[in-house]
Formats: C-alpha cells, structure tokens, sequence
C-alpha cells in the first residue's frame, strides 16, 4: 500500500498574508464538504495576482516554475505564490479545481491565465503586461 | 532511478508504466485530433519531459487555454505521471499569416 504522505505541513503563501489557512484534518467522510478545495478558491478570490508553483519564488523548485516566477518579477508584478509541494492534496485539489493538470498555474482576477508555456508566449507577445495591468 | 521519475504521486502499479515515446505522443495527438500534426520532442532523453508543436484547425475559435486543454485531455492522467511535463504549442493554420 501506497501511503500518501499527509504532511501537516500547512501550505504557506511565501508573499502575502496567510492566504491559504492551514486546512484541518477533513473528516473521513467528508462527502461536499472540501476544505482545501475552498482554501485554495479563496486564496484566488482573494489575491489579483497567484502563483500556485513548486517550491517558492525564492526558491523554485522546478524550472518551469522558475522561468514563470523570472517573468512575473521580471514585470515587476506584486504577487501571491502557494508552495504545492507540502501536500499532494494541494495540487490534486487546484488540478480538480481549475481542470488544468500541471504546475506553475497564473490565476489573474480570479481566473486562470495559464501555465508555463501560456505565462510564456503572453509575454513574448505583450499580452501579460497587459492582462497584469 | 531510471524509470521512477512517475513519482510525486501515490500511485502504483500504473497501467502506463512504460515511458512513452516521442513518436507515440505524436500518434495519441494526431489520433484523438483530426486533421492536426504534431511535432514531438524528447526535452531531456529522459523519456518524461516533451515537447509538442501542434497545427490544428479544431483550435480555432479556443482561447490557449482552451487549446491546451485539448492536448491535456487526450494524456489525462498521465501528465503529472509518466509524462511529467509536456510544454505545448498551438498552431491553428489558417492563422498562419504571420507578418
């Protein structure tokens, strides 16, 4: 048996406030009730400008993740980043949340903008600078 | 450490364990996307990180988002998986009037 790693690490928005709360242990059976699911909503409703990423901007933990952090400071936008790493949950939930299956994630007013590759070609293109503005 | 690059996630005993090729990404894409022609690149020569260029008329009218999750949906869980990571590209052809 494969045995998941519930790290009670809280994840930790390295910029910002504590934007993602350590979420309590979920009840066994918890069926709707989801409360890393809603953390990470809130997280986005409630910064303009995050990163969901591997490891922090200080020190990414993935190069595709890196490169999107280098173009966001690059800008010098302000914004919120989530470690995913701590626990696996954070990134099964954000994936099931946004329907997008890879890390970095940009969410810009609530939505999400992209990943690495988008966060990429829309700066090449000038179009982040504008969406950021 | 050679084959076990799937991990991160608490899977086991996945029925993809082998490392795809380039050329079976290729043929999953063009496949599952009429029309559309795929070049694939091993980043790495690992067999986990690729890259793929798609030309594809069935883009038009997506957002890149949306294209990109056409491309996403035709791996499903295996990004993230044995595919670690796929950086994309998204051509729609009759666009291709670059100046």
């Amino acid at each position: 048996m494969s045995s998941p790693q519930f790290d009670p690490v809280p994840m930790a928005p390295s910029h910002g406030a504590g934007a993602v709360d350590s979420p309590s242990a979920p009840e066994p059976s918890a069926e709707q009730s989801n409360p890393i699911r809603d953390a990470i909503a809130g997280a986005i409703a409630e910064h303009r400008v995050i990163l969901f990423m591997k490891g922090t901007p200080e020190a990414p933990a993935c190069g595709f993740s890196a490169r999107t952090v280098a173009i966001l400071q690059s800008l010098d936008t302000a914004f919120a980043a989530v470690d995913i790493l701590p626990d696996p949950r954070i990134r099964q939930e954000l994936s099931a949340l946004s329907s997008w299956p890879t890390i970095p994630q940009l969410f810009v007013d609530g939505e999400l903008v992209g990943g690495c590759d988008i966060v990429t070609e829309m700066y090449e293109s000038g179009e982040l600078e504008q969406a950021l503005s | 450490m050679r084959g076990g690059h799937a991990g991160g996630a608490p899977g086991e005993g996945l029925p993809w364990s082998l490392m795809p090729s380039p050329q079976e990404i290729k043929q999953r894409i063009e496949t599952a996307i009429p029309g559309s022609e795929a070049e694939v690149e091993d980043l790495t020569g690992g067999g986990d990180h690729f890259r793929a260029t798609i030309t594809a008329e069935a883009f038009a009218g997506l957002s890149r988002i949306e294209q990109h999750r056409l491309i996403y949906g035709v791996f499903g869980e295996e990004i993230g998986g044995p595919i670690h990571a796929l950086t994309l590209k998204t051509i729609i052809p009759s666009t291709i009037s670059t100046p």
